[in-house]
């Protein structure tokens, strides 16, 4: 009996191990945090309190109420925010998930729970006033949402996150009372206008067309009074919905517009010289030294505010006029970075962390000072006058900034300047990592910088890179950040799509999604090991209710609905490529090569290879073409086919290509050796799409 | 030991040594390994070499396109794109004595090389295979002989430029490992173009006739200072040849090339036509001229 036993016991430890992982056996394809071989993992709940869930889920299986609830409500406070994998590899905070678990028990259960919980919950709701009113509420809502008075909590909630103008949390409260309180008190109608007024405000057009429609079919006749204003359900939200400046986000000036014409005859506007500025004097060989430099093909970075460019190249700042070209500002002259660029400090420098962002009044850089010797040097944000270039702040004098290695390009929205940072300064990197790195979001007052809130979107599983050595540059994926909606989106670009409420910095969610991990260790390559160029990091791109995401070392492109939670499809696709742009129904993607995808079928419909691929550029997608500057000059391809509609040679040849930017008077073109604006030319005719053309370009550049 | 298997050992012995005594030491080894007498010698060997210069006739320019991706599908949208945009731009140029040819396609498996060499080793820890479909185009623009040099700098800069606009590849593949090719030579010229000969035969002709020249030439003046007479050509060895593709460092010959006969130069310059031949002649003794002179 006892071998019995033991072999018993012995054949279940496979099956205890597996429920240990949290993972699902039988779905490898799962994204899930608590992956080891992930490259960042969200903070994850601790084990007792997934044990907690765990236990409730068995218990409540077998119908033991009592048993069941008690485990879920040994969840701590504390463990409120930690998060948990949830349906489809979106990774949810602990409160979040005990909400859904607790709006999905059967009745019976339900009925439990208000036996059980109905006199806390109304506790804390006769408590909810004063300063606590907001965080009493939040408990009930998450903790007690089916109780008796959970619906009553949820609308309170809901109505002080609308005058608090979080609309998008104002509505999800709504939503639930609506969709999962069948058994509510409340006037349905007058909850589904509230909701739709938050969903307008919210930006959550498609959710909000479908609630019209509900509206218009369940409460259009109930009687309803809301902001002064009584009469049917369907006409007040039509009347305040007419009120309500739409949200919409408008297309730009430049969608609107016809696209840049430029062919071989136009002359530029006005120019800045980067390269001959700086190779002037040099001798052939310091030349030919500069030209093998990395730095020499470091394209600047742009920010246009009203009718100035501001320009953050490679740590110099510099304000033009648009209109001739004039430098109004710079922070230093770049002669003689040449020498700068033949240090070994110089060498490890990676041009696409500086950034620039530009308002009325402040411009915001993200640089790191090429001439600091100091290897460890961090990158430091700096907000200069717009008039004149005066230093206002800079993060170096902040103590808040202390660990934080500033990463990414800046978000200025609502009035704060959003940006990604890593803890484990240079300094711990050079002393060898007591502590993996974490990754930060950060809300910083643009004005005096002020951290106004920092979250952490997760730990990474993997160190910093020993980058100091035999010149290679912290190749680590950067994260990018989207404001949209009231929301601030960080893909890491390792892995994880972080949901953060711009006014709290709360973290809503995490979408994991399949991604390599980046190279590590490779310095101990005794040759140099020269990695395949990749794509740069990745921006998602927002298609009406739906964003596309697609990390920078993943292999799949994935569509999401954000506000739903929602996995809509997703495919396979060359982790080299990257989002660039929606034309109509067609993903335009760049890469290896410029290629497009019909949103519809999924499917490649063309791919065109340009003269020095399409991995980081800034190209320009519009439905009447799209426009990269290449080595070769700017290339012009038709969105709908894939051809090269003409060459325009410019006067940038010989460049490592580059930006385009189009504003309502220029094409500014961006490269590591110029800034050129050639006139927009607006109205002007695309040619037909023809062989022949790009031939006679060329004659016309063969010929003298 | 029990004598069946001392019989098996010397069994095994004995089939061992004859197997070794017929081990193939191939024909440039024969005779030593033979270990019979050595070759013929009498006579005079010398060598006679002619080159003969001939101007190129034909530029090539090495292209590649490559697609890769995850699925497969994207791979074949991408490589067909990229053949055909390249086919077009050239056909678009409406040149007569301009055409592409394709080598063969290949299917690899994208990013398979790239490991850390020596102390960094890592193993590739792709779990998926990523596709990679890439085929080798070669541009050929011919009659060069009835251009003058500007004519064919302008040829030669088109073909450049129409293949760069059309986002083909020029020069070396992209997927070379650098290191290897530095470590065990191999390494691929800076050339963009070659220029060919191919339609050397009169030339070849000329060029053995002028070495078989130079070589009686030669042999007559050992003659001479040896005192002795002449005799004819008795053996003949061809020791460098023109247009054996593949058989010199300068080639440019890829293992999906068919094999065939040209010159390949690098610059745009005359190409010797280069022959070497190792010829034989009899030493006429005197017994065999008093014969000749009686036949006479």
């Amino acid at each position: 009996m006892r071998l019995a036993i033991a072999m018993l016991v012995m054949l279940m430890a496979p099956c205890l191990a597996i429920g240990q992982t949290g993972t699902d056996p039988k779905d490898p394809n799962k994204v899930s945090n608590d992956d080891p071989a992930r490259p960042l993992q969200m903070p994850p709940a601790s084990t007792e309190t997934r044990e907690a869930l765990g236990d409730f889920d068995r218990f409540q299986r077998r119908g033991a109420w009592e048993r069941a609830l008690k485990s879920l409500y040994t969840i701590p406070d504390d463990q409120a925010r930690r998060f948990v994998d949830g349906e489809k590899g979106f990774i949810i905070p602990v409160d979040r998930r005990r909400r859904a678990v607790l709006a999905a028990l059967p009745a019976a259960g339900q009925a439990a729970c208000r036996l059980f919980h109905d006199a806390d919950a109304k506790k804390l709701l006769d408590e909810a006033d004063g300063p606590d009113e907001l965080k009493k509420l939040e408990r009930v809502y998450s903790a007690y949402f089916i109780t008796t008075v959970g619906d009553n909590a949820a609308d309170r909630l809901g109505d002080l996150y609308f005058e608090q103008g979080r609309f998008d949390r104002a509505a999800d409260c709504w939503l639930d009372v609506l969709r999962e309180r069948p058994d509510t008190d409340l006037a349905p109608a007058m909850l589904a206008v509230k909701a739709a007024l938050a969903l307008d405000r919210a930006g959550r057009y498609s959710e909000l067309e479908q609630l019209r429609g509900e509206i218009a079919e369940k409460y259009r006749d109930e009687p309803i009074t809301i902001g002064g204003r009584s009469g049917s359900a369907a006409e007040v939200l039509a009347k305040l919905l007419g009120e309500v400046a739409s949200g919409a986000e408008p297309a730009g000036p430049t969608a609107q517009t016809p696209g840049p014409h430029v062919s071989g005859a136009i002359e530029p506007g006005w120019q800045l010289r980067i390269g001959d500025s700086i190779e002037a004097g040099m001798q052939p060989i310091e030349r030919n030294q500069w030209r093998s430099n990395a730095l020499s093909v470091a394209v600047p970075t742009v920010a246009i505010h009203g009718d100035k460019l501001y320009v953050n190249y490679l740590s110099h700042v510099l304000a033009l006029n648009m209109d001739n070209g004039k430098l109004l500002w710079r922070t230093g002259s770049f002669h003689n970075i040449e020498l700068i660029a033949m240090q070994p400090v110089g060498q490890m420098l990676d041009p696409s962390r500086f950034a620039v962002v530009a308002s009325g009044e402040y411009v915001w850089a993200l640089s790191r000072d090429v001439k600091d010797q100091n290897m460890m040097a961090p990158f430091q944000l700096i907000c200069y006058r717009a008039e004149n270039g005066e230093v206002i702040w800079k993060s170096s004098d902040g103590a808040d900034y202390a660990n934080f290695e500033l990463v990414g390009v800046p978000v200025l929205a609502e009035g704060k300047l959003f940006l990604a940072a890593k803890t484990g300064g240079p300094n711990r990197r050079m002393m060898g990592m007591q502590q993996q790195p974490q990754q930060f979001a950060l809300a910083i007052r643009p004005h005096d910088g002020k951290i106004l809130w920092k979250t952490e979107i997760g730990a990474f599983r993997q160190g910093e890179r020993y980058y100091f050595y035999y010149y290679m540059k912290d190749d680590a994926p950067q994260p990018r950040l989207v404001y949209r909606s009231g929301a601030i989106y960080v893909d890491t670009n390792v892995g994880i799509l972080g949901r953060l409420d711009a006014e709290t910095g709360t973290l809503d969610w995490g979408f994991g999604y399949k991604t390599e991990s980046f190279s590590a260790n490779s310095w101990m390559s005794y040759y140099y090991n020269r990695p395949e160029p990749g794509a740069g990091p990745a921006v998602p791109i927002s298609i009406g209710s739906s964003m596309l995401v697609k990390g920078m070392q993943s292999d799949r492109l994935t569509a999401i609905d954000p506000d739903r939670m929602k996995v809509l499809w997703d495919r396979p696709i060359a982790r080299k490529s990257r989002l660039l742009g929606i034309v109509g129904d067609t993903m335009i993607l760049g890469g290896a090569e410029l290629s497009a995808v019909d949103l519809k079928t999924r499917s490649m419909l063309w791919s065109t290879h340009l003269p020095g691929e399409s991995l980081d550029c800034r190209v320009l997608v519009r439905p009447d073409g799209i426009w990269q500057l290449t080595p070769r000059g700017i290339f012009e391809v038709d969105p709908a086919s894939g051809e090269v509609r003409r060459i325009f040679r410019g006067n940038d040849l010989g460049s490592a290509g580059g930006d385009l930017v189009l504003t309502d008077r220029w094409l500014l073109s961006i490269s590591n050796q110029t800034i050129t604006a050639y006139p927009r030319r607006e109205g002007g005719a695309a040619a037909p799409a023809t062989a022949s053309t790009v031939h006679d370009t060329m004659k016309e550049k063969a010929s003298p | 030991m029990s004598k069946s298997a001392i019989a098996a050992l010397a069994l095994v012995i004995a089939a061992a040594g004859s197997a070794r005594a017929q081990i193939y030491y191939g024909p440039y080894y024969a005779a030593a390994a033979s270990g019979g007498p050595s070759g013929n010698i009498e006579g005079f060997t010398v060598v006679g070499k002619s080159t003969v210069l001939t101007r190129p006739d034909v530029v090539e320019i090495d292209l590649s396109v490559s697609a890769g991706s995850e699925l497969t599908a994207d791979a074949i949208v991408k490589y067909r794109d990229a053949r055909r945009k390249l086919s077009e731009a050239f056909a678009g140029l409406k040149l007569a004595n301009v055409s592409l040819e394709e080598r063969g396609l290949k299917v690899n498996q994208k990013g398979n090389d790239n490991s850390g060499y020596f102390f960094g080793y890592q193993p590739n820890q792709r779990t998926r295979t990523e596709v990679q479909l890439s085929r080798r185009l070669v541009v050929r623009g011919k009659d060069l002989r009835k251009m003058d040099e500007d004519a064919v700098l302008q040829l030669v800069a088109k073909l450049l430029d129409v293949a760069q606009d059309a986002g083909g590849h020029v020069g070396p593949q992209q997927e070379q490992n650098d290191y290897y090719s530095w470590r065990f030579g191999g390494g691929s010229s800076n050339s963009l173009v070659r220029f060919v000969v191919e339609d050397f035969d009169k030339l070849q002709e000329s060029a053995y006739e002028k070495a078989v020249a130079d070589a009686r030439s030669r042999a007559e003046r050992l003659a001479r200072l040896s005192k002795v007479e002449l005799g004819p050509i008795v053996a003949v060895r061809e020791v460098i040849v023109p247009g054996d593709a593949g058989a010199g460092p300068n080639s440019t010959a890829k293992d999906d090339d068919h094999p065939r006969k040209r010159l390949e130069t690098s610059g745009y310059q005359e190409i010797p036509v280069h022959v070497e031949l190792l010829v034989r002649f009899e030493i006429r003794t005197p017994a065999d001229s008093k014969i000749r002179a009686t036949q006479r």
